[in-house]
């Protein structure tokens, strides 16, 4: 019996990413190391991305703010904005808002420069000359999105926490060093640091696809903008997927 | 060069992150009292209302330490071990009393430490404080839902009674009528007056009895006086005596009439003679038959001096005067 097109297809891209993944763990812990590469990859993924990720979360924060205000107000707990606020950026929506900004930025980036180095066939010529192309590009770059989302999911809850406190004293006033006590009077290591481990497997996931989409690029000059678009829409999706396992895994452990 | 300037810009973002990460992580360790010295606290209580690890633990409403476990002793007794701030223990004492509270209206738990109004002894590591049951919001509604049931009975009643003084014709007659307010007003005045009346003599009994009691006047001579009150001893003797004397007149009096009666009818004595002398009697019916004669001879004399010419003008002057005085 021979399955639709959809459905073989569907499973050949996932016993590809499965190989895919499989290859990363190899090539990732056997040498030679490409340090430089590293760095620099985590100088263009990470440094590079902080202002965007910093302008989005200061704003997510600001704006959470004041949409939240005025419910807090009608149940009369407008005192408890900060503690709300430094909740939900915490946990959910800081990770969530800038692995998404993160996805958008650099896993289209990567899936475009990786599918044009396939169809233009830089990644042969990088085998013909002796380099290893997968360590060379996809593990570094993996690495590279896997540590850097953590650092960069770190500052973009702080700017946001600024945001916030910056939203709560446009209607309303209180010092910032009341405003980081309350925060951090309602946070636990619970609420950090699954939040925090969940953006690892963001960072993985957002460059992983990035790179399979790029790496496996068919078609020419086609193939790269849908290499570019479906590393995005899947390192997204991905994201959600993660989110609710971890969400269900914290559960489970009761850290929720 | 510019890779090495690379480099720094990483080093920074990088070591950036991880400070704020280390210092958040701190921040919560602290409020958390995983940093710095701290000793242990223990409270029983049969119900703690959902408190949980990690909750904050109050005393006088300052932040003194965390909730390290609970566990249950046994079926009607849970034990909050509890994490205190090394700093603190010089301010709990051992009578200080733990209860759990709210933090605010819809908060979280926490375990409030009370210090008691009479100085007591420095708290020791692992001591068992007294725990105080503070009524829950389940209490106060059960109180509530009582209070609630009560009013609700009351104000049954009271609309009954306003129907029935609405109602009632006797009483808005007695309120309409305006005559009763001036005959109790009237009645009022009258009352003011006779107590003003009761106090006038409540003053003159007062100097009355003041009198007395100095010996002043009749009644003050009768009771202050040794030689008044010898006297009417003296007096109520003699009324006694005169009573007795006249006990023995009326005795003779009595002895007299029965006397009398033995005579008149033995018919000897001066009355059966007087009752019993038909001669005497002759004599007085004469008498009186005489004198009625006499009487009818003046009266037709008088009627002949009435016509008499001389006389005449006096009677009718004196019949006019009568006739005048009838008509008045």
């Amino acid at each position: 019996m021979k399955l639709p097109d959809y459905i073989s297809g569907f499973f050949e891209d996932t016993g590809n990413m499965a190989r895919f993944v499989a290859r990363y763990f190899r090539e990732l812990f056997r040498p030679r190391y490409e340090v430089r590469q590293f760095v620099r990859q985590c100088y263009l993924i990470g440094v590079l991305s902080f202002p965007l990720i910093a302008v989005t979360g200061f704003i997510m924060g600001l704006v959470l703010t004041m949409q939240l205000r005025p419910s807090l107000i009608a149940y009369g707990v407008e005192s408890q904005l900060p503690v709300m606020v430094g909740l939900s950026i915490v946990r959910e929506i800081g990770p969530v808002i800038t692995a998404l900004i993160f996805a958008g930025k650099i896993s289209s980036g990567i899936g475009a420069e990786l599918g044009s180095m396939k169809v233009t066939e830089q990644i042969d010529a990088m085998e013909v000359s002796g380099t290893n192309p997968f360590k060379y590009l996809v593990v570094t770059r993996v690495l590279a999105t896997t540590l850097m989302l953590p650092v960069l999911t770190v500052l973009s809850d702080a700017v946001s926490l600024y945001g916030s406190y910056l939203g709560v004293n446009i209607k309303g006033h209180t010092s910032l060093t009341l405003y980081f006590f309350q925060v951090f009077q309602s946070l636990g290591f619970g609420d950090v640091l699954p939040a925090l481990i969940k953006t690892f497997f963001f960072g993985f996931a957002i460059g992983l696809i990035g790179c399979y989409m790029g790496y496996n690029s068919k078609k020419g000059t086609e193939g790269v903008g849908r290499s570019a678009n479906a590393a995005v829409v899947v390192s997204s999706l991905f994201i959600f997927i993660i989110d609710l396992l971890a969400v269900q895994i914290t559960d489970l452990l009761g850290l929720n | 060069m510019a890779a090495n300037k690379r480099n720094i810009t990483l080093g920074f973002f990088v070591s950036a992150g991880v400070l704020l990460l280390v210092v958040a992580l701190y921040l919560i360790g602290r409020n958390r009292n995983m940093f710095g010295s701290t000793f242990h606290l223990r409270a029983r209580f049969q119900n703690v209302s959902g408190l949980m690890s990690g909750n904050n633990i109050r005393y006088s409403g300052i932040q003194a330490g965390t909730v390290k476990e609970i566990r249950m002793i046994d079926d009607t007794t849970i034990e909050v071990d509890m994490l205190i701030d090394e700093s603190m223990r010089q301010f709990i004492k051992t009578n200080s009393m733990a209860s759990i509270g709210n933090e605010g209206l819809m908060g979280n738990k926490v375990v409030n430490i009370t210090p008691a109004s009479v100085p007591g002894e420095e708290i020791e590591e692992g001591a068992l404080l007294v725990s105080k049951i503070v009524p829950g919001t389940d209490e106060m509604m059960g109180t509530l839902s009582n209070t609630n049931e009560n009013v609700e009975e009351l104000s049954i009643r009271l609309v009954n009674t306003v129907n029935r003084i609405n109602n009632s014709k006797a009483l808005w007659r007695i309120l309409d009528d305006t005559t009763l307010s001036d005959g109790l007003r009237t009645s009022m005045l009258n009352l003011q007056a006779a107590t003003t009346n009761l106090n006038i003599m409540s003053a003159e009994f007062a100097a009355l009895v003041h009198d007395v009691r100095l010996g002043e006047g009749a009644l003050g001579a009768v009771i202050s006086n040794d030689t008044v009150a010898s006297d009417l001893k003296e007096a109520v003797a003699n009324i006694k005596l005169v009573s007795e004397e006249s006990i023995k007149v009326l005795l003779r009096v009595d002895s007299m009439v029965a006397e009398t009666k033995s005579d008149l009818q033995n018919g000897d004595g001066i009355a059966n003679k007087i009752l019993n002398d038909t001669a005497l009697v002759t004599k007085v019916n004469s008498s009186l038959e005489s004198i009625e004669r006499g009487t009818s001879s003046f009266e037709q004399s008088m009627e002949a001096l009435k016509h008499n010419v001389l006389l005449r003008g006096y009677f009718r002057r004196n019949a006019k005067k009568q006739n005048g005085k009838q008509k008045r």
